[in-house]
């Protein structure tokens, strides 16, 4: 119990200091924003620009000129996996009739086919929207003259490997739409996505969605959000994304809410570049956040990161699809155009500026993560070039992957690949197959270790196969990377929770109750015990009520040892791992009893072995083939049977040699579940 | 005459140019063109000549009591509730007149065409066709396509199929060769396979067929691996065999095909089929007996006696061409492989076009060198003979030549494969090496030709023929 005390507490006092910088109704001091009382006043009143809600100047296009900060809303929409945030975002770019209703499909924003088939997000995603609102008078609210204001909405992922999308989305952002599910109540993610806003001091609203759902429990839900987050429950917002139910309450909270961006209209522009990917037609294109200043087509810009300086070609918003306008205004939200040729110039976090003005970078962000990192081969291979193409090609649109060339005398030539989490490596595999049509085999993820030698000497380990077995120095100490893990389960699944950390070598932080029925755990794990199945064995012990969530944390010592997978005594590089001594029998003979299975019996007997150093921890045989000969070959049967022996040829064609072994692809992909 | 049959087509009878010339002006369209694509470094032989014309011809009679439960073939069951005895059976005289159709609307290759050396009436079970029939489908082939002085002409006769009599009328016709579908002398597993006769059928057979003394060349058919079948069983089955003194004996593994009864009930390797390992026990164990009382095993699943190899067969496995008519039935012509509908009204109506001049055999479709060089491969290296080296290379080149070699290497030392010098000597392991390292692409092959080894690699020939696939098409 005195765990949750700390906890609550630690929560509140921060929570405390964030009220104060951020108390709503949010109507900033003038002074913030650096223009003075009576002049918002005036924009407040400004009812000849505003007579339609997508209001055009004289060329047809979008006039944004009209939109001071105080007119400008950024905010994101936040919560756990699958709570409703793509399904909300839907219904508010309606309602504001960015799309037509029913137009479409659902889930707008989740664009890429990873997105639509998993029905998740893993891109954030940002549209801009129109919408008129008496300010503070709901009740006035007249729709042909009440004030018109630009929304700028970020729709983020819930999965916690894309928490890095979420952060840099919160970047560009004042408020937040907290979007807790009515019948599950708060879960890891949502505690998660709530630190993330609440440290980057931004106005948090909170939103209980799906209360059309039977088992919806609003208050209990109300009473957490309370308890956890100190969130007063008077200022909880009840909706359906599905049914429409209390959506009409969504944006007027989101103008009287959250504060205008801070920036400076007359001070020389400075833009946070907030992502960048790649279009066939256009080339780079960056999402910026106009923090200070004006930017106009045309303009000459420079990186702070790289010094480079480009010309303005196109400048517009996400409407939500790419939508010129020309120009930029202090705290917009929009995308520029500018003939960088490859993403890697357009670096995330990176200050955008006028050339040969003089300005301060912005802080930008933390560079990203990487957790996990594997190899990946052309599953054919000659097919190199091709998947050096798609990797340098999906690269460019997903920044946060980590790429480097390795080579395998199993595999041939390939990459090492840093990934923020196992998910994020299947959305990559998946796309890089998807929308690059490569084929691809992927060795078994590993996370970074640190392995300090006799001579004082420290190398950090991507690659277990870079590990010499026996280096001709002695390993003085080892470390491996460990995660803050939080975990939300109903309260009788307590037990067996606590089982499955301490068998994967966790340490208990803390364990508090989020209300009568939920208890929260935080644990110590280390990374590599949770990268391959431990959400799925979480999710089975606990009936699927288990929600996980983790940040990274420091590097432990740990007890670390490599081992060898070997076919006939030849060392297989692409199959060998770092694990932890005591799991190092268990785990060589789940590998060993794997690749039993699923290597075709040879003409010659095949040993497999696990090993450490010379050492062999597993063993098994897979005896030699008796007999695969076809019979009669008549006139007749030439045709069937070279058939069936050009399928037998081909089927040797997708496999890996090692040795004189064959390995099949499925191998490969078999050993990735082996924990 | 064995040396030459033996010798593959491309050089054992190249054409003489001035004849291949002439052949080439009779032809209403030019052989077809060889696709070279060319893996190796060095230049691309000339394509290969064609092959000689057919002097075989196949002959498909479809009809059986009841299908057996391992069958896939294109079969035609009479049924036993039939109102009709096999020799009056409209069905059958029907189909023999198509059959006769088929045969006059086949072109011949050429107005010189060679006379055809062998005849194989295949089923099916042939021994239910009258006699008379029989005798007209030879008339019509001769008349055809000549018959040369002393062909070989077989057919496949079932137990309880034939008396005395018929059997006595089809060598009167001038079949001399027959080929007894015994399959097994147990009563319990003759009952299992679905077969139509028991052993009474069997001896009785057997002895109809010995009693003729002016047949010596008959083979005998035995199946291996066959559910319910023991080690003691199959020792039986072969003992009885050779006590028969069949000149040939043809031992088939069972092959589980889809669609069938088989298919259906038993999955290879489990009960209540032999494992693989018994299975493999069982085509050991026939290896040793055959060759223990002289059979030589001269073909995966053949074995005879001297001088009593099925020229037929060779046919196919020396990559020679063959006509083939009947339902289902193939053909193998310039270079060509073709296939007939298996059913019987696509099959009638394919004749009618044939008569029609609406399609187009054998002509016209570019052969692949690659695909050619598969079927040698594949072909000849299923016969103890095993794959002349240096016509192959000849043929397609040096360097894929030595390639299969390369990669067939770990087979001959572990003694799948076994490599021979010129005077088909058997190279050791260490010669063999150092032949390959002598083997200078001036020198041609040092290693004259390969064979798969009996009984280890026959019994993994599907491996070592698909890696020699990968090597000529990878
Ligand atoms: N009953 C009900 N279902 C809803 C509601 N809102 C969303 N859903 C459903 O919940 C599921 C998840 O919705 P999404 O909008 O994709 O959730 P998300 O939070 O964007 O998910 P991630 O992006 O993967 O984190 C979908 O099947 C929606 O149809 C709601 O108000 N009521
Ligand atoms: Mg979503």
């Amino acid at each position: 119990m005195s765990a949750l005390v700390r906890f609550s507490r630690a929560a509140r006092s921060k929570l405390r200091c964030n009220l104060l910088r951020h108390p709503y109704p949010c109507i900033p001091p003038s002074s913030v924003l650096g223009v003075d009382a009576s002049l918002l006043h005036l924009c407040l009143d400004e009812r000849s620009f505003c007579s339609q809600s997508r209001h055009d100047n004289r060329d047809g296009g979008i006039d944004l000129s009209q939109y001071s900060p105080e007119k400008i809303r950024n905010f994101s929409i936040i919560a756990h996996v699958d709570h409703g945030k793509s399904t909300l975002a839907d219904r508010l770019l309606e309602l504001t009739q960015t799309i037509k209703r029913g137009h479409g499909q659902p889930q707008y924003l989740d664009k890429l086919q990873v997105e639509r088939e998993r029905g998740i997000t893993v891109k954030a995603q940002t549209a801009a929207m129109f919408h008129r609102h008496s300010f503070g008078h709901p009740d006035a609210c007249d729709s042909q003259t009440a004030p018109c204001f630009l929304l700028n909405l970020i729709d983020t992922p819930g999965h916690v490997d894309f928490s890095y999308e979420v952060s840099r989305s919160l970047a560009a952002c004042q408020g937040a739409l907290l979007v807790v599910d009515a019948a599950q109540g708060v879960q890891a993610q949502t505690v998660a996505n709530f630190y993330l806003a609440f440290e980057s001091n931004l106005s948090i609203i909170p939103v209980i969605n799906k209360i059309d759902q039977p088992t919806a429990d609003p208050d209990r839900v109300k009473a957490q959000l309370k308890s956890l987050f100190d969130l007063d429950p008077k200022d909880v917002l009840l909706t359906s994304a599905k049914t429409g139910q209390g959506l009409e309450q969504v944006l007027p909270a989101v103008i009287e809410r959250i504060p205008p961006p801070p920036g400076k209209c007359d001070s020389p522009l400075r833009m946070l570049l907030l992502d960048s990917y790649y279009d066939e037609y256009k080339g780079v294109i960056c999402h910026v956040a106009v923090v200070d200043g004006t930017l106009r087509k045309g303009d000459k810009i420079a990186s702070a990161a790289t010094g480079q300086s480009y010309e303005v070609l196109d400048v517009g918003i996400m409407h939500p699809e790419l939508t010129p306008t020309g120009m930029l205004f202090t705290g917009q939200v929009g995308y520029v155009v500018s003939g960088m040729r490859s993403t890697k110039e357009a670096r995330v976090g990176d200050t955008l500026y006028h050339a040969k003005s003089v300005v301060t970078p912005l802080p930008g962000f933390k560079p990203a993560k990487h957790m996990v990192f594997s190899g990946l081969y052309p599953a054919n291979g000659s097919d190199f070039e091709a998947l050096n193409h798609a990797i340098e090609r999906l690269t460019c649109n997903d920044a946060s992957v980590s790429v480097a060339k390795e080579s395998s005398t199993a595999l041939g030539l390939g990459f090492r690949c840093g990934f923020l989490g196992l998910l994020h490596m299947d959305v990559f595999h998946q796309r890089l197959e998807q929308e690059y049509g490569a084929q691809l085999i992927s060795t078994v993820p590993t996370v970074p270790y640190i392995f300090e030698y006799s001579d004082g000497s420290k190398v950090q380990v991507q690659n277990p196969a870079a590990l010499s077995s026996n280096p001709g120095k002695r390993v003085t100490a080892c470390w491996e990377p460990s995660v803050i893990a939080t975990i939300i389960i109903p309260s009788e699944y307590v037990g067996p929770v606590i089982t499955l950390c301490s068998e994967r070598r966790g340490e208990q932080l803390e364990y508090s109750f989020i209300d009568s029925q939920r208890a929260l755990m935080k644990y110590r794990l280390p990374l590599r015990e949770i990268i391959v199945d431990f959400y799925n064995e979480l999710k089975s012990i606990t009936s699927g009520y288990a929600t996980f969530d983790y940040e990274d944390s420091e590097y432990q010592k740990s007890d670390l040892v490599k081992l060898d997978i070997l076919l006939n005594g030849q060392p297989v590089d692409a199959m060998a791992a770092i694990v932890h001594n005591l799991k190092a029998q268990r785990v060589g003979r789940e590998l060993v009893d794997k690749l039993k299975k699923f290597i075709d019996r040879h003409m010659f007997e095949i040993t497999i072995q696990a090993a450490i150093g010379s050492k062999v921890v597993a063993r098994e045989t897979l005896s030699a083939m008796r007999k695969n000969v076809l019979a009669k070959c008549y006139g007749g049967d030439v045709t069937r049977k070279k058939k069936l022996l050009e399928k037998q040829k081909e089927g040797k064609k997708r496999m890996k040699r090692v040795g004189s072994v064959d390995i099949p692809q499925e191998a490969f992909h078999e050993l990735l579940k082996v924990s | 005459m064995l040396r030459s049959t033996f010798l593959p087509f491309f050089i054992s009878s190249p054409f003489p140019p001035a004849k291949a010339f002439a052949l080439r002006a009779y032809l209403p369209r030019p052989p077809p063109v060889c696709k070279y694509s060319s893996s190796a470094q060095s230049p691309p032989p000339p394509p290969p000549p064609p092959p000689p014309p057919p002097t075989s011809a196949y002959v498909h009679l479809p009809f059986c009591r009841k299908r057996c439960h391992y069958c896939d073939f294109p079969i035609i069951a009479l049924g036993s509730s039939t109102p009709h005895h096999p020799d009056t059976d409209p069905r059958i005289s029907n189909y023999v007149q198509l059959l006769l159709r088929e045969i006059a609307a086949t072109r011949a290759w050429s107005d010189d065409c060679s006379p055809l050396e062998t005849v194989f009436f295949g089923g099916g079970t042939p021994s239910l066709v009258p006699p008379g029939l029989v005798s007209s489908i030879l008339d019509a082939l001769k008349s055809r396509f000549g018959m040369c002085d002393s062909p070989e002409v077989s057919i496949e006769m079932d137990p309880g199929t034939f008396d005395k009599e018929k059997m006595e009328r089809l060598l009167e016709l001038g079949v001399n060769r027959v080929s007894l579908g015994v399959q097994a002398f147990q009563e319990e597993l003759l009952r299992a396979c679905g077969r139509a006769h028991g052993l009474k059928d069997v001896y009785e057979a057997i002895e109809i067929v010995t009693d003729c003394s002016e047949l010596q060349n008959w083979s005998m058919d035995l199946i291996s691996s066959l559910p319910h079948q023991s080690q003691e069983m199959w020792e039986e089955s072969l003992r009885c065999a050779i006590s028969a003194r069949p000149a040939h004996v043809s031992v088939y593994d069972l092959q589980v095909e889809q669609g069938t009864k088989f298919g259906h009930l038993y999955t290879p390797g489990e009960f209540p089929l032999p494992t693989e390992m018994q299975s493999a026990d069982f085509y050991r164990t026939a290896s040793r007996m055959l060759s223990g009382a002289g059979y030589s095993h001269y073909e995966i699943s053949s074995y005879c006696k001297d001088r009593y190899e099925c020229k037929h067969n060779l046919t196919y496995w020396l990559n020679r061409s063959f006509y083939g008519f009947g339902l289902g039935s193939a053909s193998y012509i310039n270079g060509v492989r073709f296939s007939r509908p298996r059913r019987l009204k696509e099959y009638e109506e394919w004749v009618q076009k044939l008569e029609d001049g609406l399609v187009v055999l054998h002509e016209d479709i570019s052969v692949d060198t690659k695909d050619m060089a598969m079927d040698v491969v594949m072909l000849s290296l299923r016969t103890a003979k095993g794959l002349d080296l240096r016509g192959f290379a000849k043929c397609f080149g040096k360097s894929l030549a030595r390639s299969l070699c390369q990669a067939l290497r770990q087979y001959v030392e572990s003694g799948h494969v076994v490599a021979m010098d010129d005077d088909r000597n058997m190279l050791s392991y260490p010669e063999f090496e150092l032949k390959m390292s002598e083997d200078s692409d001036e020198m041609g092959n040092a290693v004259a030709s390969i064979r798969l080894s009996d009984p280890d690699g026959f019994l993994l020939s599907n491996e070592l023929i698909s890696i020699a696939f990968g090597i000529i098409s990878p």
